[in-house]
This record gives C-alpha cells, sequence and structure tokens, in this order.
C-alpha cells in the first residue's frame, strides 16, 4: 500500500507540475459554468444566467421535459464533445511522457532498485496514469450535479457515471500508449499510436453501423436523408455484417462507452432518459419517444460494448506488462 | 566469522552476441568501502544492475546480504545511486527522498525523520524544498545520496557518485562515503575516476571487457616487491652514491631506491648514510598508484587476448 501511495502520490504532482493539466482544468471549469448558466424560467429556457431567452411550452420551469433537456446537454454536448474529445487528448498528451520518462536512464534503476516487483510496478504506473482523466471528469461532474440542482431542483448523481465511463474509455487508449511507449521509449510514437486507434475504432463504428443499418433497417444515408435498399441489397449487407464488423467487435469501443451515459443516466431517479424523445424535441418540438431508434442505439449490450472494450485492453496491457517486465534499463 | 555482503559465483549478461559480463566471480566484504574500477564499457554498471535487478542477467548465482541476488525483500536493505541519476525535475529533494522512502516501504514517520536527517548529512536542508529542476549537478548528486540512504541501508551502491561534481563536492561526497563505512555499510563505488577511489577505498577490483582482471585490497594492489626509497636532503654526494651503486642500489639525484625483506633491512643503509654526513629527509615503501596498477592489469588482459 505504501508504495501505491508512494507512485499516486509522484503521479498527482506530475500533474500539478504540468501547465495542460491546470488548461484543461480551468476549460473543464468554464464549460461547467457555462452549463451552470443555463436556467429555465416560466416562459422558457435562459442562457448566459438570463441574458438570453428562448419561449417554449414543453422546457419551461417545473416542466417533465426540462430536466431531461438539461441531462441531454450535459450527455450529448458537454460529455460528447468536450470531456471523451478534447480532455481525452490533452490527458493523453499530458499522460504521454509518464513511461518514456519513467523508463530513461537513470531514471528507472532507482525504482526498479526496490522491493516492489515490476509488474506491481506496472500496474501502479498504469492505475496513476488515469488519475488524469478521473480528477478532470470528477471536478466537472461534481459542478454539473450542483448545477441541476440549482436548475433543475433535483439531486441527480446518475450524472457521476460520466466519471467511470470516461475513465474507462480514456483507459483503452491509455493502455495503446503505454504498450508503446514501453516498446519504443518515445513520446510521439505513443501519441500517435493512441490516437490511430482511436480514429481506427471511430472507423471500424462508422462501418458497422453502416452494416448494420443497411442489413437490418434496409436504409443507407444518402445526400437527401436516406435511401431505401432493396431486398436483395438488404440481404447482401446483412450477410457481409459479420466481416464488416469484425475491426469494430476487437477495437475498443470508445465511443460507445461514453454513449453508455444516456443508458445510466436517469431523470427524476426512476424515469429513462430516451434520446429520441429529446432529439424529436428539439427537432419537431413534440417530445415523441420513437422505439426503433432507441432499440438501434441499444443494439449492443453494456457487457459487449464494455467486455470486449476491456478484453482489447487486457491483450494490449499484459503486452506492455510483459515488456516492461522483460527489458533491461 | 565475517561473510560478504555480495558473493557472485558466476554471473553472465549477453545482450544479443555481445557479452557484457564474461561469467564475473566476485565477493565484496561486508563493512568495506569495496571500488570497481574499469574503463568506459567494461561491464561495472551491468554488474550493479543485475546486481540490483535492473539488469535481467543471462545466468547468475550468487547471494547478497545471505539472500540469493535478486530476492525482492532483500533490496529492502540496499541503497543505490545510479550513474547520470535522473530524478523528476518537478519533486524537490525532500519529496525525492519521501519517493523512495515509501517505494523502499519505510514507515511513514521513520521516513520523514530520516529525510530530515539525511538532507542535513548531505548539505541539503537549506534547498530541500526546491525544485530538483533548480539543483546543480552537485546538488542533485547529493540529493541523490541522500535516496540512497532513506531506507537505512545494509550495502549502497554509487555508480560514478563524483562523475561531473566540482571539487569542492568531490570532497562531500568522499566524506560522506567515509561516513558510510563509519556507520558499518557496506559501499560499492563503481568509477573510472581512480584518483577519487584511491582516497576512500579499502578494496578494489579492476574490470575490464566483461570480466574481473584485478582484485584486492588497496594496500596489497598498490604495494611493489619490498621496494623502498630514501630521500635526501640535496643530491647524495658522489662518494656515497658511488659506493651504493657499486652495490647495485640505485641512486638518482636525492632518491635512493633500495630492495629489502623488510623495513629493518633498510636500517643499515640509513646508518651508513648518515655515518657519511648525508641528512635524510624520508623514507618510504615504494608503492604503485592505482592508476599504474589499473594500467597494468588492463595492458595485460589485452596482451592475453592477443595472444
Amino acid at each position: 500500500m505504501k508504495q501505491f501511495i508512494a507512485v499516486f502520490v509522484d503521479a498527482l504532482r506530475l500533474l500539478r507540475a504540468r501547465a495542460l493539466f491546470w488548461i484543461t482544468l480551468g476549460i473543464s471549469a468554464v464549460a461547467a459554468i457555462l452549463y451552470l448558466s443555463i436556467g429555465f424560467d416560466e416562459e422558457g429556457v435562459t442562457l448566459l444566467f438570463g441574458v438570453s431567452r428562448f419561449d417554449s411550452d414543453y422546457l419551461r420551469l417545473g416542466s417533465p421535459l426540462a430536466e431531461m433537456f438539461y441531462l441531454g446537454i450535459f450527455s450529448m454536448v458537454i460529455v460528447n464533445l468536450w470531456l471523451s474529445w478534447v480532455a481525452v487528448i490533452l490527458a493523453l498528451i499530458t499522460c504521454a511522457p509518464v513511461f518514456p520518462e519513467f523508463m530513461a536512464e537513470g531514471s528507472a534503476g532507482v525504482v526498479l532498485s526496490k522491493p516492489i516487483s515490476r509488474l506491481r510496478l506496472f500496474f501502479y504506473k498504469y492505475l496513476a496514469g488515469l488519475l488524469f482523466a478521473f480528477l478532470q471528469t470528477a471536478v466537472f461532474c461534481l459542478i454539473v450535479f450542483l448545477a441541476i440542482r440549482l436548475r433543475v431542483g433535483t439531486w441527480n448523481p446518475s450524472v457521476f457515471w460520466a466519471v467511470p465511463l470516461i475513465v474507462l474509455m480514456f483507459s483503452y487508449l491509455w493502455a495503446v500508449m503505454v504498450a508503446v511507449g514501453v516498446r519504443t521509449r518515445s513520446v510521439m510514437a505513443s501519441v500517435l499510436a493512441s490516437l490511430l486507434v482511436w480514429f481506427g475504432a471511430w472507423i471500424a463504428k462508422t462501418v458497422e453501423e453502416y452494416a448494420w443499418t443497411a442489413g437490418e433497417l434496409g436504409e443507407v444515408p444518402a445526400a437527401a436523408g436516406s435511401m431505401r435498399l432493396s431486398e436483395s441489397e438488404q440481404e447482401s449487407w446483412r450477410d457481409r455484417y459479420g466481416m464488416l464488423s469484425m475491426a469494430y467487435t476487437i477495437l475498443p469501443k470508445t465511443s460507445d462507452t461514453v454513449n453508455l451515459l444516456q443508458r445510466l443516466i436517469t431523470v427524476e431517479g426512476e424515469q429513462e432518459f430516451a434520446l429520441s424523445e429529446l432529439l424529436n424535441l428539439m427537432a419537431t418540438g413534440e417530445p415523441e419517444r420513437d422505439d426503433e431508434v432507441e432499440a438501434a442505439l441499444e443494439r449492443h449490450s453494456m457487457g459487449f460494448i464494455i467486455g470486449s472494450s476491456l478484453a482489447f485492453e487486457a491483450v494490449i496491457l499484459a503486452f506492455a506488462a510483459w515488456s516492461f517486465c522483460r527489458r533491461d534499463y | 566469522m565475517e561473510t560478504a555482503a555480495v558473493e557472485i559465483e558466476y554471473l553472465r549478461k549477453r545482450y544479443g552476441r555481445f557479452e557484457a559480463l564474461k561469467g564475473v566471480e566476485l565477493s565484496v566484504p561486508q563493512g568495506a568501502v569495496f571500488g570497481l574500477l574499469g574503463p568506459n564499457g567494461a561491464g561495472k554498471s551491468t554488474l550493479v544492475k543485475s546486481l540490483l535487478t535492473i539488469v535481467r542477467p543471462t545466468q547468475c548465482r550468487g547471494r547478497m546480504l545471505g539472500e540469493r541476488i535478486g530476492h525482492r525483500r532483500t533490496l529492502g536493505r540496499v541503497g543505490y545511486l545510479p550513474e547520470h541519476a535522473r530524478f523528476p525535475e518537478y519533486l524537490t529533494g525532500r519529496q525525492i527522498v519521501a519517493y523512495t522512502a515509501g517505494l523502499a516501504r519505510v514507515p511513514g514517520r521513520e521516513a520523514r525523520q530520516r529525510t530530515d536527517e539525511l538532507l542535513e548529512i548531505v548539505g541539503m536542508r537549506e534547498w530541500a524544498d526546491r525544485k530538483n529542476g533548480t539543483y546543480s549537478k552537485g546538488m542533485r548528486q547529493r540529493v541523490g545520496l541522500a535516496q540512497a540512504l532513506v531506507n537505512d541501508p545494509a550495502i549502497v551502491f554509487l555508480d560514478e557518485p563524483t562523475d561531473g561534481v566540482d571539487p569542492g563536492g568531490r570532497v562531500e561526497i568522499r566524506r560522506i562515503i567515509e561516513n558510510m563505512r563509519e556507520q558499518g555499510r557496506t559501499v560499492f563505488v563503481n568509477s573510472h575516476l581512480l584518483g577519487e577511489v584511491e582516497q576512500v577505498v579499502d578494496e578494489v577490483a579492476i574490470m575490464a571487457r566483461g570480466e574481473i582482471v584485478e582484485r584486492g585490497t588497496l594496500e596489497a594492489l598498490t604495494r611493489q616487491d619490498n621496494r623502498y626509497e630514501i630521500r635526501t636532503l640535496g643530491p647524495v654526494p658522489s662518494a656515497v652514491r658511488a659506493e651504493l651503486e657499486q652495490e647495485g642500489i640505485e641512486v638518482a639525484g636525492d632518491r635512493i631506491a633500495v630492495t629489502a625483506e623488510d623495513a629493518k633491512g633498510v636500517q643499515a643503509l640509513i646508518d651508513r648514510l648518515r655515518e657519511g654526513g648525508v641528512v635524510i629527509r624520508e623514507m618510504k615503501e615504494l608503492r604503485f598508484s592505482l592508476e599504474e596498477v589499473f594500467l597494468k592489469a588492463v595492458e595485460a588482459q589485452g596482451e592475453e587476448r592477443a595472444r
């Protein structure tokens, strides 16, 4: 335990010393305050602490959809754009030198000569690397949690699901970064490799989504909305789905992991958060739930999304740990 | 009976086709300052790193502090200052020592107490709360020494401890090493700076091309075979000189070199010189410098390999 605390405290000090950590934390705080600036009154939605106002029949103080709208902004805009994209990229850049610097000549020797096994040391350092994502998300969610209470009047602890989900998503990429960092001792190579895997995961998801929509719904996206496929075309896509979704199955599900937040967030403690309901409200002004869209969004189980991603992470980490334990310093 | 702090029976390390350590056998006595000397690339650092599990030896048999080499828990009784030690720039001197203490599982209160004491001993108390990035090379080495001692080790490995340190800092580091010996610790110093090592070690081993080519106490290695030197006040008078040279004694200016069984054997010559009115300024047993011993050993190995 003492050794874990030593590694953990060192990681905290490393973060404190990095300007990017404070910049990211600062931007997170600003984003959270902007979120807090959205409110409701008797006539609709107010922005920037009342500077601007939008009238709405559904979104107003005390309306049942107000909390859903407020949570929708959190889970779709702030989490999806800021926490799971920009903040993760900044976290990756900040944490990238952790292993290469540790493994530099004259640096690793002192630690490796202590009564701590290499495997344990590796995992301590790996876990300490997750601290960045954890702290950023935790601070952010705390502000959001208070904002919801202030704006909607309810305590909604389900927003804290964003913390483990973002950390989990970061951990997939962090594992890649660690593995490449251990093998090459290059900061640049490890950043590029993790971004490449991330991009690859996004491509794989897009291909899988396209193949599923074509095979199961018989539609493909087109310039003017969507295009209906013939029976035989649909059948053909269905046959090819297994092959086309292979990369998606193997690679970590970065965006799907973060999107799980929409399944885990609850409104007023029990009501399920329905994305289609919110999207329809914003598009047509009518909060109508689309069961087909909801089913499509939830076609992969939480177990599959997290389990297969963790399997990828475990393989990468096992390789990284093996390399870390086998090499000479 | 005195047991060895380190007893290497056989240590071999290969990097691909290159053999960095060729079956080294070495014994380091407990409580002594032991110097491992050798040119750059001789394998000194690899040997130390192998003992400390930083490098994975190809073959290793031996014991350190009574346990097999590589025994994890035993490393808790070992201190280490690597060559070109690099501690994080964002840590202060105190935090560096505390970090090592945590990794070595030193209990909290003891760690804090020892950190203060050690920073005082190495002369860094005043700068203890400044960031490592602001330290000079000498200050970093001092902090490095403090962290190497924070777990109260029975044996301390110092790899090139005075490399890049100014003369004042070197004297300080020598004093710290002597303190370690007084405290009963075994100190294993790796260095290619022979003059530095000569002033502090009790026993040395010379390493070249992955092999130990010479070893022994400093006393034994530097001793020349029964040679003594007498120095006179002014040149030896020519009459006396001629007489001595006739007997095969070397005389050069104010210097007389003589071979004798021991110091008693030189007394007769001293009496004769004094009878001849020669004033004796100094008499000493002739010794090789460590540099001469080192060069001889390395050259001998080179010649042997050439044959």
